[in-house]
């Protein structure tokens, strides 16, 4: 999961990042709105975090600026002040979910959760197809419910291919959506990662969750159950 | 206290005693005058039926008086006519023909060369106004006859006259008089219209149509009329500055809050230490927050502009829908399209917001907004009622006042309905309104109902 944090608050800014990426998702900063539009051209992102007092550019112009680029994934806003207009205006112009400073870590955590869920249209933190069941609350994965023991990369494969059940996911998407820009892209790790996973969830080899598209990418094989 | 009277009733009421008081002394004057002038002209007249009496007479050997064949007016010789002439002398006594069966006042001796004109004299057929010349007669045998010449009228001629002349003078007098007093009622309706015209646009101010006094008042008004607009204009102005100075306090005091924050989070293992901190940051930040709204709500302004319930509660319910997507609440609204409220957009977003999130967090599946206008006769602003109603658990009638006075001070530790709360009951309290809990008649969770009464 690919995010863009535009905060002008560096120790903010920079214990936000440190910590969204010990939780596994990959983070790019920005400090101001010009900076964010320049990144939002080049990564694709699955979730935005942008404070709404920002310099040079506010955190709503940068929110219409990033929709009229026609970008839809999810936006929650930072706001210092908690009101209403500013909550009614945010969520007008765009974004989908705001935080009041200061806020719980877990909470924003929370909130990025299932904004993402809501995104690729699961209701519930709890992703399941067929016997596999992900958790995005409590990030575990249990098959016809014995849990399955991941790591970190691996749990955000999975969850990136899960949340995209049935859809095809390129390399190129996997790779930029899960690892940090300085990863080398062309490496087979995550050929490794993939094989690794098929492993875990299936020993067996009955269920056959994640299919190989030749030469175009991955597909999470078993349907949606909620 | 009494209440002072209107101008245009004291002008009008000044205006008409004076007029009042004019036109009575004129025609009273004039009365006066016309009586007087009637008077002297019927003496006149009596004098020269006098003159031709005695132009026409002669004393015969005898020693009688014989008076004209014709008199000077045919009146002497009808009876009854009310005009009658007379002659009284040593051994003569002489009365016109009209004066025939009459008792008339013909009894003075008056000395030659005066005359006496008096009346009205009470006689057995009214009134008589009577003129008596004394005339000394020389006789052919050379000796002075002292006579005196009567003549006499009846006074309803006279009355006639007066009468007649009162009613033209009265007719004349009171149309004058209903014309002054209406071209005064128009003169007064002209000139006081500026002031009417300025309370009308103050009104339209007041109820949020216009933002100033138009500059198109007379010459005396308007230094106080650009006063008014001064102070409307300072009193926007400082409501604006005020509020924006707070935001930018809000934002400096709660970024550095958030990094205290997420450093304390990041940072290793829970120290004491760390937890007293952690706690006295959240107090800190709850302080900062409700204080924060508190101050910036405006709360009853006599100029507030009218706010349309519907479009704001759609944007909020729009946003919230997002926020809670996951949880598929339906929220209905039942909104009167004339309700309204009167104040600060901002007081009225922070109150839907903060009561329909509430209710949001709550409900199971159905929230309902109400609001409805109070608009009771003789009221010049409507008030407002709103209801915000979940059908979540509600909230037990005993925990009602506990939850209230937990929002009031703010400082305490407030779950759930929290802060959002406490900002509800001051905002409602600086437009003297009311909230109270209720459990929700149709969705049986609770019921948040904010009434604004109408103002006279």
């Amino acid at each position: 999961m690919r995010i863009l944090l535009v905060e002008d608050e560096a120790p903010l800014r920079e214990t936000l990042a440190a910590r969204l990426k010990r939780e596994g998702y990959a983070v790019d900063t920005a400090c101001d709105g010009e900076e964010a539009i320049f990144l939002g051209k080049e990564v694709p992102f699955d979730v935005a975090i942008i404070d709404l007092g920002l310099p040079k550019m506010t955190g709503l112009e940068l929110i219409q600026k990033l929709r009229g680029m026609g970008q839809k994934y999810p936006i929650l806003i930072l706001t210092a002040r908690s009101s209403w207009q500013d909550k009614v205006e945010g969520l007008k112009t765009g974004a989908d979910d705001y935080l009041v400073k200061p806020f719980h870590v877990e909470e924003l955590l929370a909130r990025i959760n299932a904004l993402m869920r809501r995104a690729t249209g699961w209701s519930k933190p709890q992703l399941e197809c067929g016997p596999i069941e992900l958790d995005t609350t409590a990030q575990t994965v249990a098959v016809s419910g014995n849990s399955v023991e991941l790591t970190t990369y691996e749990y955000k494969v999975l969850e990136y291919l899960m949340l995209h059940a049935g859809e095809l996911v390129s390399k190129a998407d996997l790779t930029e959506h899960i690892y940090q820009q300085d990863f080398d892209r062309d490496s087979n790790v995550l050929e490794v990662f993939i094989g690794r996973l098929r492993r875990k969830l299936d020993p067996d080899t009955t269920l056959k969750p994640i299919e190989t598209v030749r030469g175009r990418g991955y597909r999470f094989a078993i349907p949606r159950t909620n | 206290m009494r209440r002072a009277l209107s101008l245009q009733t004291r002008l009008l009421w000044a205006a008409s005693l004076a007029l009042a008081a004019f036109l009575g002394a004129t025609g009273y004057a004039l009365d006066l005058a016309f009586k007087r002038s009637a008077l002297q002209a019927m003496r006149d007249r009596m004098q020269s039926y006098v003159w031709a009496y005695l132009s026409g007479s002669d004393i015969n050997v005898g020693g009688s008086l014989i008076l004209p064949d014709i008199p000077p007016e045919p009146r002497f010789e009808r009876p009854q006519s009310g005009l009658y002439a007379g002659v009284v002398g040593p051994g003569i006594e002489w009365r016109s023909a009209s004066a025939l069966g009459r008792q008339l006042p013909f009894d003075l001796r008056l000395e030659p060369g005066r005359t006496q004109f008096d009346g009205p004299i009470e006689t057995n057929v009214g009134g008589v106004y009577r003129f008596a010349q004394g005339v000394a007669w020389e006789m052919t045998n050379g000796k002075e006859v002292q006579l005196t010449f009567f003549v006499a009228e009846h006074e309803a001629v006279l009355k006639r006259q007066i009468t007649v002349y009162r009613r033209t003078l009265f007719a004349h007098l009171g149309t004058s008089a209903l014309m002054l007093l209406l071209v005064q009622l128009l003169m007064l309706r002209w000139s006081l219209r500026p002031l009417r015209q300025v309370t009308s646009d103050l009104a339209r101010v007041e109820r949020g149509e216009r933002d100033a006094l138009p500059d198109r008042y007379p010459r005396e008004l308007s230094p106080l009329t650009s006063s008014i607009n001064d102070i409307i204009a300072d009193e926007r102005e400082q409501r604006l500055r005020y509020r924006n100075t707070l935001g930018d306090l809000a934002h400096s005091l709660k970024t550095p809050l958030a990094v205290i924050r997420g450093q304390l989070e990041q940072s290793g293992p829970d120290s004491a230490t760390q937890r007293t901190i952690a706690e006295q940051v959240r107090r800190m930040d709850e302080l900062v927050a409700y204080q924060l709204a508190r101050a910036a709500a405006s709360g009853h302004a006599p100029f507030a502009a009218p706010i349309e319930i519907e479009k704001h509660a759609e944007a909020i319910v729009s946003g919230l829908e997002k926020v809670y997507a996951g949880r598929g609440i339906l929220c209905e609204f039942e909104i009167d399209p004339q309700a309204r409220f009167y104040g600060e957009t901002g007081d009225l977003l922070e109150l839907l917001g903060n009561l329909l999130e509430n209710a949001f967090k709550w409900a199971k599946g159905r929230v309902v907004l109400q609001a409805t206008r109070i608009h009771p006769p003789g009221t010049r602003r409507p008030g407002l009622d709103l209801c915000v109603d979940d059908d979540g658990p509600g909230i037990p009638a005993d925990k009602v006042d506990a939850l209230l006075k937990r929002g009031v001070r703010g400082d305490e530790r407030v779950q759930g309905h929290g802060i959002g709360l406490a900002i509800v009951q001051d905002i409602v309290r600086s437009y003297r309104g009311t909230l109270s809990v209720e459990p929700s008649p149709e969705l049986g969770g609770a019921r948040f109902h904010v009434r604004f009464e109408a103002t006279r």
